[in-house]
């Protein structure tokens, strides 16, 4: 009798506590699959993947999706390594390619080869007086150094601009890129791999990949690519990726199966691709095609607009966020970790930093109305305003990981160092910064794929509402999410809201999915170390 | 010669040379930064909306259109025509979708942090909370997208007299979006809980359930609090999702009445387009305004009250944080 109660009163819990158990994973996963939900619809909206013929599907399946399984599946059969081998061979190829379309975009229609021409060498040449004060046989004071570093910056950035733009004779776009990206390029190359491999190897690769560009010029115009993406494409997609192969081959044999798995998706779609249009299957009628990443119409035509200017605008505006951003974040993270006394100033600081970061959006844009566009005298919703609006904002995430990646350098490093005689300076300089600088980087990657979705504060500081490509860096600006806001309110017809405004969800997206998986590929990377 | 510039060196007093002075220097003024920046927001706010107020507008020397206190507080509508400028009915619409989207967030979030760190093995917690981070990374414009394209359409299958433009929908997509914020710090109050109040909890004979809703929750509930005001002050904040979802009308709201208080609760209300606080600030924005005019100020006076409610809701949450620490140690 006593031992029924007893199996009774047990049944009776156990069952509550496994209802209540499923309960709570129930509301777990309510979030994740909702957006999960919204995201497929968006997609399929998007992409419209059933509007393909069935044979195209087909085609794809044979060439792309099968074989691409198998060899994953081989690979991971080798090991976790060799399958991780494989999918950065594929995304580095990919993911560099779609970053050197954007920089492309630039060099063609914002900033003109000659003025970037000017510049580079207007900034090189402080740098160039930096290395020479840097080698051991000169020795002045420090004052004297930065007063020589400092008066020829200002001098060469005053006098060479003008004087280059006004030469003459002038070198075509894509030589001059491959001036000034190509040959440090080709010199970082040698100067890294001679270190690694031997001076010989490191020569023969830095030589290769300016080579490689200096080819890809006159390639692209004879095939009607254009010179200067050629170029960029081989700088920033072709080379990493040669290196990254000849890195695995080299010094990671072990794992060198897996580059299979690259070969075998890319030469599948390709030949899906070729085998496709030879047959004559229709694919899928998608709404992120070429035209509506490279039009610039605003109209209410949902089949003419484009997101083109949105791009541009975003790229532009990120580089002068991580530009702002990145040093002021780390300098003020640097100073509370490294530096502060235990006083009020520091704990003000503190408590600060962690209210901003709850600072609705819409009132950084209120910020940076008021302070930059009323009271700062710059016109509204140029590229400088926006991007200091959102480095404002986006500043104090930088400066919270950036603390914790700084503390999570071991005291022991630091007492090491300063045991050696070392000064603070030296200490962050040395032991401190690059021991946290992946956990700086990774932190300051998804602080900039928030920057890349904010609206609001650019809406405030009086973006452009109708804007097209920016043609210089003083031009009013928009950016993908303020595209998207633009055609869900001026055009707001139900039909837009599934067909152009989901095809810009998707680019959106992608643009921000690429830098997270860049981010936690870091944050991967360094923490099995 | 060399012998002297060794000694030199090794005795010369570094922590005061120049280029550490440079050094400490920069990283001190990016600290300041931070202050600064803050210092700038209320200055600005408070400056230009004291410009929108009849009673402060004599004291920062501005002559022009102003508005009474009154006037600002009391009035229930809102509208840039003529002399409706009560902010009243902006608030209720914001609070509309803080109750809406915390009756959301709130219970699921609370769940979750519950499963997450009471119930879930390590694996299924490594791939749980990465995806609820994607939650709150999405964008809050694609939220409101979301919003218009396909919560509308769905919530009409269930109320056939939804709006195109609706709070209700608005409420789903905020509660969405705060849901990891509920989550993760409720977790953390969670985790933070020590391992002895359950082992003696189990020693009583407690199951599972019992302690975790009988001792973890009860041990965790200041965090849990906390982190409830913090994520609703999110949805206050949250600008695109309501201002695309909830549509650009304003309602009318007068703070007088009971019944008006009551309507806030009312679930038909939600199924009715609203206009709230962040979304009234864009749509002044839409037009051209820079030039400084009674509606450009009054956009600084809605940002302050904005401004004020986050940053109390934000110390409050820090505060009652707080208290919980100082529990177990």
């Amino acid at each position: 009798m006593a031992t029924d109660t007893a199996s009774e009163f047990g049944e009776v819990s156990r069952r509550v506590g496994i209802a209540f158990r499923y309960l709570l994973l129930a509301s777990t996963l309510v979030g994740i699959v909702t957006l999960g939900f919204l995201l497929l619809y968006v997609f399929n909206d998007a992409i419209q993947p059933l509007s393909a013929d069935p044979g195209w599907h087909l085609t794809f399946l044979l060439t792309l999706v099968l074989p691409g399984l198998a060899t994953g599946w081989w690979c991971l059969q080798r090991g976790y390594a060799t399958f991780t081998t494989g999918l950065v061979g594929f995304f580095l190829p990919v993911l560099a390619s779609l970053y050197s379309g954007a920089i492309a975009a630039l060099f063609i229609d914002v900033i003109p080869t000659l003025v970037w021409l000017a510049f580079v060498v207007a900034f090189a040449v402080p740098v160039g007086v930096f290395a020479v004060l840097q080698r051991p046989t000169v020795d002045l004071p420090f004052l004297a150094n930065v007063a020589l570093v400092g008066g020829s910056a200002i001098g060469s950035l005053l006098v060479l601009p003008g004087l280059i733009q006004g030469l003459p004779t002038v070198p075509s776009g894509w030589v001059v890129l491959l001036m000034t990206l190509g040959l440090p390029a080709g010199l970082l190359l040698a100067r890294n791999l001679g270190g690694r491999w031997g001076q010989r190897e490191g020569r023969i690769a830095g030589i290769a990949a300016f080579l490689a560009a200096g080819a890809a010029g006159p390639l692209g115009t004879a095939t009607g690519f254009g010179a200067i993406p050629a170029v960029v494409l081989t700088l920033f997609a072709g080379v990493p990726t040669a290196l990254y192969v000849a890195i695995v081959v080299k010094e990671r044999p072990e794992e060198r199966h897996g580059l299979l798995l690259p070969a075998v998706l890319i030469g599948g779609s390709l030949l899906g691709a070729a085998l496709v249009s030879a047959v004559g299957f229709a694919g899928p009628e998608s709404w992120v095609d070429w035209s509506f990443l490279t039009s610039t119409v605003q109209s209410g035509d949902a089949r003419s607009v484009g997101i083109y200017p949105g791009i541009v605008g975003t790229v532009l505006l990120m580089f002068i966020v991580a530009a702002v951003s990145f040093p002021v974040g780390v300098g003020a993270a640097v100073y509370l970790e490294e530096y502060a006394p235990n006083n009020t100033f520091t704990r003000i600081v503190d408590v600060n930093i962690s209210n901003l970061a709850g600072v609705p959006s819409v009132v950084y844009g209120l910020l940076g109305l008021g302070l930059f566009v009323r009271y700062g005298g710059a016109r509204s919703g140029t590229l400088l305003v926006a991007g200091a609006t959102l480095a404002l904002l986006i500043l104090p995430i930088i400066i919270i990981s950036t603390r914790e990646a700084i503390r999570s350098v071991p005291d022991s490093m630091r007492q090491a160092s300063y045991g050696m005689g070392a000064t603070r300076w030296q200490t962050v300089r040395n032991v401190v910064l690059p021991r946290a600088f992946p956990g700086i980087l990774t932190g300051t990657i998804l602080a900039l794929s928030r920057a890349i979705g904010e609206t609001a504060p650019l809406l405030v500081i009086g973006a452009a509402q109708v804007f097209g490509v920016p043609d210089s860096w003083s031009s009013t600006i928009g950016a993908m999410p303020l595209q998207l806001y633009v055609w869900a309110s001026t055009y707001a017809s139900p039909e837009f809201y599934t067909t152009v405004l989901a095809a810009g969800i998707v680019v959106l997206l992608t643009a921000m999915l690429t830098m997270n998986s860049i981010a936690i590929f870091v944050r991967n990377k360094y923490q099995q170390r | 010669m060399s012998g002297d510039r060794s000694t030199e060196g090794l005795t010369r007093r570094t922590e005061n040379s120049s280029r550490e002075l440079l050094a400490r220097a920069f990283f001190f003024g990016c600290a300041a930064l931070s202050v600064v920046t803050t210092l700038s927001i209320v200055v600005l706010l408070v400056y230009e909306a004291a410009k929108f107020f009849t009673v402060t507008a004599p004291l920062v020397g501005v002559a022009g259109e102003t508005a009474t206190i009154t006037e600002f507080l009391t009035g229930a509508e809102w509208g840039l025509q003529g002399p409706n400028l009560g902010v009243a009915p902006l608030v209720a619409v914001t609070v509309m979708v803080t109750l809406g989207s915390g009756l959301i967030a709130i219970p699921l979030g609370v769940a979750t942090a519950l499963y997450l760190s009471e119930y879930a093995s390590p694996r299924a917690r490594s791939y749980l909370k990465p995806a609820l981070e994607v939650l709150a990374g999405v964008p809050s414009i694609i939220y409101g997208i979301f919003a218009v394209a396909y919560i509308t359409p769905a919530l009409s299958t269930f109320f056939p007299e939804i709006g195109f433009f609706n709070v209700a929908s608005a409420c789903v997509v905020v509660g969405i979006m705060i849901l990891p914020m509920v989550a993760s710090v409720s977790e953390d109050a969670m985790s933070a809980v020590p391992d002895d109040l359950r082992q003696a909890g189990y020693g009583m004979g407690a199951t599972k359930y019992d302690v975790s809703v009988g001792v973890v929750v009860p041990a965790a509930l200041s965090g849990i609090i906390s982190s409830f005001i913090l994520a609703l002050s999110r949805a206050i904040g949250e600008t695109m999702a309501v201002t695309l979802a909830g549509g650009s009308l304003a309602r009318e709201f007068d703070p007088a009445s009971i019944g008006s208080y009551l309507s806030l609760f009312d679930p038909e209300s939600y199924l009715e387009p609203g206009m709230t606080m962040t979304a009234a600030m864009i749509q002044l924005l839409t037009g051209d305004i820079t030039g400084g005019g009674l509606a450009y100020r009054s956009l600084f006076a809605v940002g302050l009250v904005l401004f004020i409610i986050t940053l109390v809701m934000n110390i409050l949450s820090d505060a009652i944080a707080r208290r919980y620490k100082e529990a177990y140690e």
